[in-house]
Formats: C-alpha cells, sequence, structure tokens
C-alpha cells in the first residue's frame, strides 16, 4: 500500500516541463550532416516504384527514385507553392503543337547511385515494364501512349510510341492529346531503371537516381536511407540519413516527439493537436497544409432519391460543413467541389454550399419529399469517418432526413460502391496522384469512367455537355482557356452535385525547433529530403 | 498414439484452412478493386483477377489456393506482391520473442502468486493476490498497455517507448513493456489456477503424511505439493502459446511490435486472401503444435499416465 501511495505522490509531483527540448541553433545558411527521425502509422509495403500506390512506400520510394520532371519544392506558408511542373532528369523538354509528341533532352551526368550513366532506354524499359506486370495498377495511366495496350495485352514486347533517338533523347508519342501527361510523369512509377533485378529483388533494393540510397531496411521496423554521394543536385541535400520507423500508431509517434526520439510527428490526434496549438512554445512548429484531397458524400443519381436534383441539392444545404470542420479540428476547408484548393483550374470564386435547413427542407417538399425519407448511408470502418457520419447524420436529421449508418471494412467498401446497384449513398474522397483537373473529374465524373461494375464514376453521373467540356478541356494546349473550361465544369458539377460537397483535409505536422528547410508537400506530403538541421 | 495425434493435427490445419476460406468467400470484396484503387480500368481489373485466379469459381479458387499451399507456395500477398511466406517469416519471429516472454513472465510471476495466496489463505496475502487477479483479468490489454507505456516508458523514461530495438540488450528492453502488457491476464490467470490447485493438495491425505514424518514445510510445498498441481498449468501454457504465437494484435500495435498480429489485421481490413490464409495456417499449426507438446509434457510429469500409454 505504502509503495503505491509513494508512486502516486511521485507522479502528482513530478509536474513535467512538456516544452521543446531543443531549440534551434541560429543558423542562416543550411548545415549538412545529421540523421533525421520520422515514424509512419503504417509499413512501407515495396521499394518498387511499378507498384508503389500508398501513401508510406511512396515516402521511401520519391526520396530513392527521380522523374524526368516534378513539382517544383514546396515552401512554408506559401499555399501556391508546389503545384508547378520543373524540368528534373530532362533537362529541357519540347511537347509538339498538336499536343501528341513529347521529346525530352535528358540531363547531363545523371547517373544510378551506383556510378553508371543514365541513358534514354532505361526509362524505356521502365514504362515497357509497369505495362507489361498485371499487378502494376499504372498502367492505365500510359492508356494513351500509341501501343500501350499492345504491351499490356502482351502482343508486344516493346512499347511502339515510345522511342530513344539518342542515348539522352526520349520521345514518346500519344494516340490522342492528354494535357495532363506531363504531370502523369512525375509518377513514381516514370522513373528509370536499369533491366537486371528480379521483380522480387526490386521490392527490397533500389538502384536509383534519387537524393538518398537504401542503406538498410528492416522490413516493417526501420528503413534508414544515405545522402547519394552522386546525386546531381548535390547541393541542395543536407542531410546524411533518414531514419523512418515503422508500424508507429499517431498517439505513440507523438509521445517518442515530445520525448525527442522523432523529430516530426504527423497527423496529430485531435486531443494533442489541441494541446499543442495553445502552447506559445510549440506552436510555431506546426504546419498544416491543404493536400490533394477531397471528402464528400456521392449518391448514386441514376437511383431514386438521387435521381432529383432538388433531392440532392437539399442534402447540400442541409450538411453544416463548419461543424464537420470542428470535428477535424479545423484542419480541413470547406469545398464547393471536386478540385482542391491550389489545383490548377479550381473556381475559386463558387462558394460552398450555406448551411441552410430551410431552403433543404423547401427542396425536399418540391421534390415530393415534404415529409422528409429514409437513407441508407455507407461508411469505411475508422474512427473519423464514423465521427463525421453521426454529425452527417444529425445534420439530415434536422431536415427530416432519417439515416441509417452502415459500417464496411475497406475492400467490401470499395467493391459495393463500385456497382451499379451497390448502395447508392456513400461517404466518398479523391486523393490525387497527380496535380491535374483530370486526376478528380475525369475519373470520377466523365462518363468514359462508368461500368456496371468497379465503376470510377460511383454517383453514375452522366452529363454530355460535360463529357464535351472534359474531353475538350483535356486536350487543349492554351492553359487559360482550359482552366475556363474547367472552371465551367465545376460549375455544372456545383449545380447538378451529384456529391455532398464537404471538406479538403489538411495534413497536420509537427517538428522539433531545429528542423529546417521542410515544408509539407502538397504531393508529396512528407518530403523530408531537402530539410536541415539547426543544431 | 503420437502418430494418431500427428494425423490429426494435419486434419485440424485443413479444416482451419477451408473454414477461413469459406468465411472469406463470404465477404462481397473484390480485392482486386481495392489493389487498384480508383484507376481501375475493367481490363485492369481482369489481368488482376486472372493473375490471382479471383476469375474463378469458388472450387476453382479453393483447389488453386490449396494446391499451392501443398506445393509449399503459400502465394503472394495481394497488397505487397511480396511472397507470404517471406512476410510471415519476417514477422514470426518478433511475436514468438513477445510470446516466449510473456510465458516466462506468466510462470515466474504468477505461479509464485498462486502458491502464496494458497499457503496464506484467507490472510492478507491472498487477499493481496486475489485483488491483482482481478486487476490484471479485467482491465483490457489496452488500458493497461497505454497506462504501462505512458507512466514507465514516457514519464519515467525507464523503458523506450515503442519499437523492436537492435541489438540483444536494446530488444530485451523494448520487450519487458509489451510483455508484462500481454502476460497481464495470464499471470492473474495462471495465479488463480495455482491457488485452487494447491488448496486441493495441500488438503490431501499425502501432504499429511508428508507433515507427519517431518519435512520441513517448504520441501511440502516445494516438492510435494506444487509438482502436483502443476498439471493443468501445462495444459494452458501449451494452449497460451499456441495462442499467442498467432499474434497479439492489441499489445503489437499499441507498442509498435512487427509481429504476425499487426499483419493479420490490416491484411483481413484488405481482404488480402493469401496472407489472411497463410497467417492463419501458421497460427493452426502453432497451437495444434503445442497442445501436442502439452499433452506430451502431461503425460511425462504423470507417471501414472505415463505406464498406461
Amino acid at each position: 500500500m505504502r509503495a503505491v501511495a509513494l508512486l502516486l505522490a511521485v507522479i502528482a509531483c513530478n509536474t513535467m516541463d512538456r516544452g521543446p527540448r531543443e531549440h534551434a541553433a541560429g543558423h542562416v545558411t543550411p548545415i549538412d550532416g545529421g540523421t533525421l527521425h520520422y515514424a509512419t502509422k503504417d509499413s512501407v509495403r515495396t521499394l518498387d516504384p511499378a507498384i508503389e500506390f500508398d501513401e508510406v512506400s511512396s515516402y521511401a520510394v520519391h526520396a530513392l527514385f527521380d522523374t524526368l520532371v516534378d513539382y517544383a519544392p514546396a515552401v512554408r506558408g506559401d499555399l501556391a507553392s508546389g503545384h508547378d511542373l520543373v524540368p528534373h532528369l530532362a533537362a529541357r523538354y519540347e511537347v509538339s503543337p498538336d499536343g501528341l509528341t513529347y521529346h525530352f533532352w535528358l540531363r547531363d551526368g545523371v547517373t544510378f547511385s551506383d556510378g553508371t550513366p543514365v541513358v534514354a532506354a532505361d526509362f524505356a524499359f521502365a514504362f515497357d515494364r509497369v505495362l507489361a506486370m498485371p499487378a502494376s495498377p499504372f498502367a492505365a495511366f500510359l492508356d494513351d501512349v500509341v501501343g500501350a495496350r499492345d504491351v499490356t495485352a502482351g502482343r508486344a514486347r516493346r512499347c511502339a510510341g515510345i522511342t530513344t533517338p539518342a542515348p539522352n533523347e526520349l520521345v514518346i508519342e500519344l494516340a490522342r492529346p492528354n494535357m495532363a501527361f506531363l504531370s502523369v510523369l512525375t509518377m513514381s512509377f516514370a522513373t528509370p531503371l536499369r533491366p537486371g533485378p528480379s521483380d522480387d529483388e526490386r521490392q527490397h533494393t533500389a538502384l536509383g537516381t534519387g537524393p538518398f540510397v537504401l542503406a538498410s531496411w528492416d522490413q516493417g521496423r526501420r528503413l534508414i536511407l544515405e545522402r547519394n554521394p552522386r546525386y546531381w543536385d548535390a547541393a541542395a541535400i543536407h542531410l546524411d540519413r533518414l531514419e523512418l520507423t515503422e508500424n508507429v500508431p499517431r498517439d505513440t509517434q507523438f509521445l517518442m516527439f515530445e520525448r525527442g526520439e522523432l523529430d516530426a510527428a504527423e497527423r496529430l490526434s485531435s486531443p494533442d493537436y489541441q494541446w499543442i496549438m495553445d502552447r506559445p512554445d510549440w506552436a510555431p512548429y506546426v504546419q498544416h497544409r491543404t493536400v490533394m484531397n477531397a471528402f464528400g458524400s456521392r449518391m448514386n443519381v441514376t437511383r431514386p432519391p438521387f435521381d432529383d436534383r432538388r433531392v440532392r441539392q437539399a442534402l447540400n444545404y442541409a450538411v453544416d460543413k463548419d461543424h464537420e470542420l470542428k470535428l477535424l479540428d479545423g484542419a480541413a476547408v470547406a469545398a464547393h467541389g471536386i478540385l482542391p484548393p491550389g489545383m490548377f483550374g479550381r473556381d475559386d470564386t463558387l462558394r460552398p454550399y450555406p448551411h441552410d435547413p430551410a431552403k433543404a427542407r423547401a427542396l425536399l417538399a418540391e421534390a415530393g419529399y415534404p415529409l422528409g425519407l429514409d437513407l441508407d448511408y455507407v461508411i469505411m470502418n475508422d474512427g473519423e469517418a464514423a465521427r463525421l457520419a453521426e454529425s452527417l447524420k444529425s445534420d439530415l436529421a434536422e431536415v427530416g432526413v432519417r439515416v441509417r449508418i452502415t459500417t464496411l471494412s475497406f475492400a467490401t467498401y470499395v467493391t459495393a460502391i463500385g456497382e451499379r446497384g451497390g448502395p447508392a449513398f456513400s461517404k466518398s474522397s479523391q486523393l490525387a496522384d497527380f496535380a491535374d483537373p483530370v486526376d478528380f473529374l475525369d475519373v470520377r465524373f466523365a462518363s468514359t469512367s462508368i461500368h456496371d461494375e468497379n465503376s470510377n464514376n460511383d454517383s453514375f453521373y452522366s452529363n454530355p455537355e460535360l463529357d464535351r467540356l472534359l474531353a475538350a478541356a483535356r486536350a487543349e494546349p492554351d492553359r487559360a482557356a482550359r482552366a475556363a473550361m474547367y472552371r465551367r465544369a465545376e460549375r455544372i458539377l456545383y449545380d447538378d452535385a451529384p456529391w455532398i460537397w464537404e471538406y479538403h483535409q489538411d495534413l497536420t505536422e509537427v517538428t522539433q525547433p531545429y528542423v529546417a528547410g521542410y515544408a509539407i508537400h502538397p504531393i508529396w506530403l512528407r518530403d523530408f529530403s531537402r530539410a536541415w538541421l539547426d543544431r | 498414439m503420437i502418430v494418431k495425434r500427428i494425423a490429426w493435427t494435419v486434419v485440424v490445419v485443413w479444416f482451419a484452412i477451408t473454414a477461413t476460406f469459406v468465411m472469406t468467400t463470404a465477404i462481397p470484396a473484390n480485392p482486386a478493386r481495392a489493389l487498384l484503387g480508383p484507376h481501375s480500368t475493367p481490363e485492369a481489373i481482369q489481368r488482376i483477377e486472372a493473375y490471382y485466379c479471383l476469375d474463378r469459381g469458388i472450387a476453382g479458387r479453393y483447389a488453386c489456393y490449396v494446391g499451392n499451399i501443398v506445393r509449399g507456395d503459400l502465394g503472394e500477398s495481394y497488397r505487397s506482391k511480396r511472397p507470404v511466406a517471406t512476410i510471415i517469416a519476417e514477422h514470426v519471429w518478433p511475436t514468438a520473442q513477445l510470446a516466449l516472454a510473456a510465458i516466462v513472465l506468466q510462470l515466474l510471476v504468477g505461479v509464485p502468486l498462486g502458491v502464496i495466496a494458497a499457503i496464506r489463505r484467507n490472510r492478507w496475502q491472498d487477499h493481496g493476490a486475489n485483488v491483482l487477479a482481478l486487476l490484471g483479468q479485467s482491465a483490457p490489454t489496452f488500458v493497461i498497455g497505454t497506462l504501462a507505456m505512458y507512466l514507465l516508458a514516457y514519464r519515467f523514461g525507464w523503458f523506450p517507448i515503442g519499437g523492436y530495438g537492435v541489438g540483444l540488450w536494446s530488444r530485451l528492453h523494448h520487450l519487458v513493456l509489451p510483455a508484462a502488457t500481454l502476460a497481464a491476464v495470464g499471470i492473474a490467470y495462471y495465479a488463480r489456477v495455482v491457488r485452487s490447485e494447491m488448496i486441493d493438495v495441500l488438503d490431501q491425505d499425502f501432504i499429511r503424511t508428508a507433515r507427519a514424518k517431518g519435512l520441513p514445510e517448504r520441501d511440502v510445498v516445494v516438492k510435494h505439493a506444487l509438482r502436483n498441481a502443476l498439471g493443468p498449468l501445462v495444459t494452458l501454457v501449451g494452449l497460451d502459446l499456441g495462442v499467442l504465437l498467432g499474434g497479439a494484435v492489441v499489445t503489437e500495435y499499441i507498442f509498435a511490435w512487427p509481429g504476425l498480429g499487426r499483419e493479420v489485421l490490416q491484411a483481413v481490413l484488405e481482404v488480402d486472401l493469401p496472407l489472411i490464409l497463410g497467417v492463419v495456417l501458421v497460427a493452426a499449426i502453432a497451437i495444434a503444435v503445442a497442445n501436442l507438446l502439452a499433452d506430451l509434457a502431461y503425460v511425462w510429469l504423470d507417471p501414472r499416465l505415463r505406464d498406461r500409454s
């Protein structure tokens, strides 16, 4: 008993100082050296750029492999930064006036991390490999390339549309213009690879051109990257090592961060986030930034009651977005459509549907539901989705719509909502693979994305006017004209409301005071490759 | 007898795989869709389905899976595209370390606690042990684990907060909290079992004889009573070891311990059938083998059973 009392007394007296343990040394120019420690909630699944499709694996793959073009680095506080495409492994490129031929000249002196020079054929090999691999999810992105379908169908081994007129020149021919194609080439699968290693070896080894090389990987536990001494832009890289600990729950990450065992902690849980934002000694080191995503509730517009636009609009008026933002700790912005803030072509003059229960009730009555209606709503099993669904349920109850929530596992959920006869009303989201409206609008709302099963357009929304607009925008070389078309498309979708447009979520991250040169990237999210330690 | 038991073990393992397979067919999820994300084309989905035998009927898929297992190939994880055998091999050793450490702790703490409670029956030592057992058995793992982490790792800094550690000393240091968390329930349970067995044994004639012939009390308790009270515990250890080798989901999750439990949780959520079946196979074998060993140990401990067989 006495021991327990003593223990309690020790705990009571031990008021910890929970401020930063180490402050920045105050250097103005970046200092080379040091190891940055961070952790992720899930595991790195693969290092093969032809397979990698999840956020955590992309942290490793993006640091190990480079592409022809990339997004500019993010700058803290500048929400427009990180979206523009810049030449990367390509010193320059030209696109033919018809938008069908892409000609790249490779940067001089780029080598793989073992010192062998990179040639254009290494890119061609990587593309052919993606097309021929049944398990690669990326073949669909190269669908516009001449001859790509012959390789996926096994009729050819080399893609006819990809040629290498000289060792440092790569030419890609498209069958139809696609103004998003350069953005597609920022994805990690478009990295040069040298033939040789088996598919299995590529899962856990990496011979790339990126700023870091693989030092060791104890799979599921810890991945260590070291600076690539042969990197073509070596002056931009300062850290000696990046050490990533896998599978650490977020609460645990935050405890480790406070103890100084980690240099950064991401997506803090609600109490931790509230606490840290209230601390003047910590708040300056918390970043949050809208990244390329959209969340909402999608409706199957071919099935009653969602076949009536007034019902869909009513639900948009009924949902209180401000309350949803509160549930997300304010780390989100209300949406008026699917294109996230910062995205090219987004109509920033559109305002989200206001919270107007009276108008919602009037629209429902007009549509023939004066007594309200009963709806089933499907979500995936995670805590955040459940919290938001409860909020939506009480908002809709206020206008007479009674909602029953069904929770499904991830795999069941994605299968079910892609079926024409599946659940008609569900939580939905779109996360960017590349920063172009094609990745949002064409994928989710074009008629060509409708299938009876596995439909990417899972609201089964079909509008000839929108289809024409999206097809024209995809092929429009003039950037301003193209942006104007997407703004029109956004207005059509805003009015037709195939989703309840809800919010775009931020990524939040806190770093130790001495972590410098790091900003959350809108596409690559946690990219520490250019960070340095001011200690 | 052993041959018969091994044959039964094979049947049990086969049944476990088949039952798991049947359950997964009931899930209305298409793994190909989950795999490809929002960029799937119908062609890409067909390719994936053909690649993983998903385009066949239930019988065809079953033949595909079982055929591969019989050939010693556990298949390839849908999600990471890596061989299931490799994934399991990477995670089974951390789980085994955790399981063994937990069992050792359960025995080292639970048995003495039970013995003390029995010989000090209805005194404060007995009541104290009872309260501890009640706490250990009724507090959920996530409460014990989180509290232990908060106090012993975060506040006092005696142990690492989470992770696996590199090198023997660091590994042991990382192992203490998760193993203790996992062992809490077992310690409580073992203490109660040992207490009640000891109470039964201590009332028997041969104990009275031992005392009457003047043996020191310590010898009476340890050599005569405890040895006879341990029988049921052997079976319990066998069962526990088997179950723990299948992975301890909650403990592994809280302490970021890279074991099988975490992997299987993720696999279930993603309907990663080859990985689920692989882990079920390993867990079924572990449970069956541990039970077999427990039965053999039981026979070895009890001369009456040994003579009969």
